[in-house]
């Protein structure tokens, strides 16, 4: 007999939801500027992290996201600093820019498989960064951009002003990973996202089923491309600069840690786990007095997770293997991964 | 009658007890109010050793200056602490240092600021007005990126590439048969500042050859055979201590022993560069001197002088061998007395716009010299000029003065 | 034609790369994995042998050895606590261990940071003194390197080809199946490999010390060097390991003395370029 309401999917995403609640409400208890960006800039390194996993679903490995990042940053900062637009249509223009780029790098380079792949894709954002750093008239080269806040949003009486405060960043930010995510997990579950699985599952497979591999990751490229891009137009007006140096093969690496440390069996919840913990954790410890303790017990974190965390599973699983035993589930659990 | 007579003793000593313990406190010798100083510095990375080197330094001196009575605004006496937090050498980094320091620690003040994150610093201590005293750079030179009007609570309290000028002028000066100098940078610190430098070199009639190199690069033999072949027989780099020891060591070993080798930046101490370098490589390495009481052209306070010396003391004891870094002084100390000048001369420590205002145009006695900030008219903010470029050099393993070239102060 | 100068500097640096990017393709042909942290096993022996030279006074070609083997054990540690247990016989295997491996990197920097301080070392010290060739000099340093590199690389060829152990390793790199038929642990051998390739790592490291500083941030360049060395020569290939760590060598010493800080567009440039045209590089077997 089928049960009308799944109880055991439906508490647990009931509670997610409460889970975002803590974060929403925040800024009524505290406006303090250091805790709110935490959350921000880990909400923007989760989006990174995000785009990292879908193009992982496919099957493919990118040590270039920081580089999308730092283009969607330079496009809106060029846009708004050197061509006095608004910010809003920078923003987006960011982000669609780096859709364009990721498509078309993406179309030349996803030929390529594998470790081969991960090298270009680390090299083109080493090129990147150069090429920020030498085309001194448009990027000022090692200079850099200074960005200004997002203008002012008239809303009736009110006035949703940036330049004042960080709580309209905080729930810009919110909406943007709420959107993000949401995309994301739609994907994820659609048809397109199954046809991910199956590229990076068995892709001889999936082409003889008529699959054209090459179409669909070059789609998964530039989704997480666009998003990205938008991530690092965010982060380029937050922090309200944007150098060649900020996003290179250092910040890449950190997309890629926290995006697997969280657990690549889902889209959303894994970035956003791995991303707010990992960074949370960064903070802290750069808190310390001794220098140096800080890398050393990141890198230990992150071996940590790997070892002690069942094969293939990252943070986010835990929350699923908690949930399975608060419901007496057999410890049976289907990592719906690459296998 | 002993019964009263007792009794009575008791009361009058339980009175006073419960008098002496209750009794208001006299205003004896106000406590002195903190000012709160935060330092965002590099303290991990690979810059990290001039953020660290400079640490006890700050903090023994920031101890001297309170125990020679602190400073006086109106009737009440203050003395500063610093808090250091690591910016790592990055925007993002920088501006969580920021944060921490404003929002945290509750500092009113940003000093002895001089790693690459000027923008993203300012952005956040500017809304709050925090006055943030740092460096110039490629990212704050006027006309640049910096804009006066956007961050009104910023003081340039160190002219890096007006510095540089003035060292290449002082090198002149030590060695006026000179052919060439070579200036040696990292590809990071490309822009706009150095056509600054190149325009003042230019007016001087400085002969000059510029090379860039790659982050992280360790050979440069490529760019000592471009140097030697643009005929420099002086080579300054511009702020790179691994790679300028690097830089003397294989130019001495590819036979290029004439070539003068320098950075512009402090020694750490000279030992370092003999065992990097070897002790034939490393003799005649220049260095920037910060050593106030070798000067032979810039007048420096005698307090301020013995103030320094005595840092230097207790710190060679602390460390049980000789403490030999001087680089510190010229940075937070300076910072220091400036900001507490200004606010002797606004007499108000918590207006940050009237100690802005003091600031502008003034001029101040600091632990390197007399100082004179730029006013409205000139690049519209303060810029602090005076400053002395003094250059010292290896001979056997102690640093020893070199040369001096004082910056004139702007109208 | 650039100066006897460069040319000898390109010298140097393919030695260096050479013996990395051979190190590196050793442990990839057996257990299939890129190792990232190879370029902190450089770091790590320059660290040995610096102290063990100042602080012990053990002779340096000795220290040398001791490095070797101290930092080979390291690696053999770290395989065996943590790469074997991160590997999942799956395409994610090597997704995790890159992502171990990665993690190590930040390990093994603040640990040094740590223990060593972030200050630059020298041992200008040994080997002191320069070779004076006319119009030209050369330090008996950088002599002693290509010395080291011809010694090791003639070590290896007889080890990989006549030796019993050398057999082992490659029948376990080339057939993995067939060599434990014949009795060969290829867990142990790949035990050893690894230990091999990091040993190899730290004697680089150890014999550029005097060349170079010492600091906890000098293994990250020659990490990405060996990395498109071996790309060039082609994953899996020892030849193309030492052709590729040649070629790797001469062409950025000369880039850089013609196009000085363009050399690093150059080389990135190129190596897109050949992975998109040829991703085997020179000597690997093609794809599929």
């Amino acid at each position: 007999m089928r049960r009308i309401f799944d109880y055991k999917t439906l508490i647990p995403r009931w509670i997610a939801v409460l889970l975002a609640v803590p974060f929403i409400i925040l800024p009524l208890f505290t406006t303090n500027l250091a805790t709110l960006s935490m959350i921000i800039l880990s909400g923007i390194w989760a989006i990174a992290a995000m785009g990292f996993t879908l193009i992982l679903r496919t099957g493919q490995f990118s040590l270039g996201q920081a580089a999308f990042m730092a283009i969607g940053g330079y496009t809106s900062a060029i846009l708004t600093v050197k061509l006095g637009w608004p910010f809003w249509p920078s923003f987006l223009l960011a982000g669609v820019v780096a859709g364009i780029i990721a498509m078309v790098i993406g179309s030349v380079v996803l030929r390529v498989g594998g470790v081969y792949f991960s090298i270009i894709t680390l090299a083109l954002g080493e090129v990147i960064r150069i090429v920020a750093m030498q085309w001194e008239p448009v990027t000022r080269g090692s200079r850099g951009l200074i960005t200004g806040p997002p203008d002012p949003i008239p809303l009736g009486v009110f006035e949703i002003n940036f330049a004042v405060s960080a709580v309209p960043y905080y729930y810009f930010m919110i909406v943007l990973v709420a959107v993000t995510g949401v995309i994301f997990w739609q994907i994820g579950r659609s048809r397109l996202g199954g046809t991910f699985f199956s590229i990076a599952a068995n892709p001889i497979l999936a082409e003889h089923q008529g699959i054209h591999l090459m179409k669909y990751r070059v789609i998964a490229f530039t989704i997480a491309g666009v998003f990205t891009g938008f991530a690092g137009s965010y982060y380029a007006h937050f922090l309200s600069t944007m150098t060649p140096y900020m996003l290179g093969l250092w910040e890449s690496i950190q997309i890629m840690i926290m995006s697997i440390v969280g657990g690549v069996s889902s889209l959303v919840g894994g970035p956003l786990a791995g991303a707010l913990v990992l960074y949370a954790l960064g903070i802290y410890l750069s808190r310390l007095p001794v220098y140096g303790i800080q890398q050393l017990l990141f890198g230990t974190a992150v071996v940590a997770v790997l070892l002690f965390m069942p094969k293939g599973t990252g943070l986010v699983d835990l929350w699923d293997k908690f949930w399975r035993k608060v419901f007496r589930e057999p410890e049976f659990y289907e990592i719906p991964s690459v296998e | 009658m002993k019964r009263w007579y007792n009794i009575a003793t008791m009361v009058v000593i339980t009175v006073m007890v419960l008098g002496v313990a209750w009794a208001p406190r006299p205003a004896h010798a106000e406590e002195p109010s903190i000012i709160k100083i935060g330092v965002p510095t590099a303290m991990s990375g690979p810059a990290a050793a001039w953020g660290q080197a400079g640490k006890a330094a700050y903090e023994t001196w920031v101890e001297v200056f309170n125990k020679a009575g602190g400073f006086r605004v109106g009737d009440k006496t203050y003395h500063f602490q610093v808090i250091h937090v690591d910016d790592k050498n990055s925007p993002e980094g920088g501006a969580a240092a920021a944060k921490q320091l404003i929002y945290g620690e509750k500092v009113k003040f940003l000093a002895g600021h001089w790693t690459w994150n000027f923008p993203a610093i300012a952005a956040v201590s500017n809304p709050a007005k925090v006055i943030f005293m740092t460096r110039t750079g490629n990212e704050a030179v006027p006309g640049g990126v910096y804009n006066p009007k956007k961050m009104p609570y910023v003081v340039f309290a160190n002219p890096s590439h007006e510095q540089f000028t003035s060292d290449c002028l002082a090198i002149t000066k030590a060695f006026p048969k000179y052919k060439k100098i070579g200036i040696l940078d990292c590809t990071l610190g490309k822009g706009i500042g150095w056509d600054y430098v190149d325009a003042a070199l230019d007016k001087e009639g400085v002969r000059y050859h510029h090379e860039w190199f790659p982050v992280g690069t360790q050979d440069f033999a490529p760019y000592i055979t471009r140097f030697a072949e643009a005929g420099c027989d002086i080579v300054y780099v511009a702020g790179w201590i691994g790679e300028a020891m690097a830089f003397a060591k294989q130019r001495w070993e590819m036979g290029y022993k004439d070539m003068r080798v320098g950075h512009s930046g402090p020694f750490i101490t000279p030992l370092a560069y003999l065992g990097v370098c070897g002790k034939e490589a490393a003799q005649g390495f220049i260095g920037q001197y910060w050593a106030c009481w070798d000067f032979k052209v810039t007048k420096v306070k005698r307090t301020y002088v013995k103030m320094c010396k005595e840092v230097m003391e207790i710190l060679s004891e602390k460390q049980g061998k000789p403490f030999v870094y001087t680089g510190w002084i010229g940075w937070l100390p300076s910072h220091l007395l400036i900001l507490s000048q200004a606010m002797e001369k606004a007499g108000t420590v918590d207006d940050p716009d009237a100690i802005m205002e003091a600031i502008r145009g003034g001029t101040f006695e600091t632990t390197t010299g007399t100082w004179t900030m730029s006013g409205a008219e000139t690049y519209g903010s303060p810029i602090v000029f005076g400053c002395p470029s003094a250059l010292s050099t290896i001979k056997g393993d102690k640093e020893v003065y070199l040369s001096e070239y004082p910056m004139k102060p702007l109208p | 034609m650039p100066p006897a100068g460069i040319w000898i500097d390109g010298l140097i640096q393919s030695c260096i790369y050479m013996t990395m990017a051979f190190g590196m393709v050793l442990v990839f042909s057996i257990l299939g994995i890129l190792n990232w942290t190879h370029g902190q096993f450089y770091m790590l022996g320059a660290f040995v042998v610096y102290y063990a030279f100042t602080a012990v006074g053990i002779p340096f070609p000795v220290a040398m050895l001791i490095a070797g083997v101290v930092v080979g054990g390291l690696g053999m540690l770290v395989e065996k606590l943590i790469i074997e247990r991160v590997n999942i016989p799956s395409a994610q295997g090597a997704l995790y261990v890159t992502v171990a491996t990665m993690a190590l990197i930040f390990f093994f920097e603040g640990a040094a940071s740590m223990l060593f301080g972030m200050q630059e070392k020298g041992l200008a010290m040994v080997f002191p003194g320069v070779l004076d060739l006319g119009s030209l000099s050369v330090s008996y340093q950088k002599i002693a390197v290509i010395i080291f590199t011809l010694i090791i690389m003639t070590a290896m060829y007889i080890m990989l080809n006549r030796t019993k152990v050398g057999l082992a390793i490659r029948a376990a790199a080339q057939e993995p199946d067939a060599a434990r038929l014949y009795g060969i642990s290829v867990k142990r051998t790949s035990l050893l490999v690894m230990g091999i390739g990091c040993a190899l790592a730290a004697m680089a490291g150890s014999i550029m010390a005097p060349v170079y500083a010492i600091n906890p941030f000098i293994g990250r360049i020659p990490m990405i060097m060996s990395l498109l060395a071996i790309i060039i020569g082609g994953l899996g290939s020892l030849t193309g390991a030492i052709v590729g760590g040649i070629i790797l060598g001469f062409v950025n010493s000369v880039v850089a003395y013609r196009l000085s800080y363009f050399s690093e567009v150059v080389l990135f440039a190129f190596v897109i370029v050949l992975l998109l045209v040829r991703p085997q590089g020179l000597f690997g077997t093609p794809l599929k």
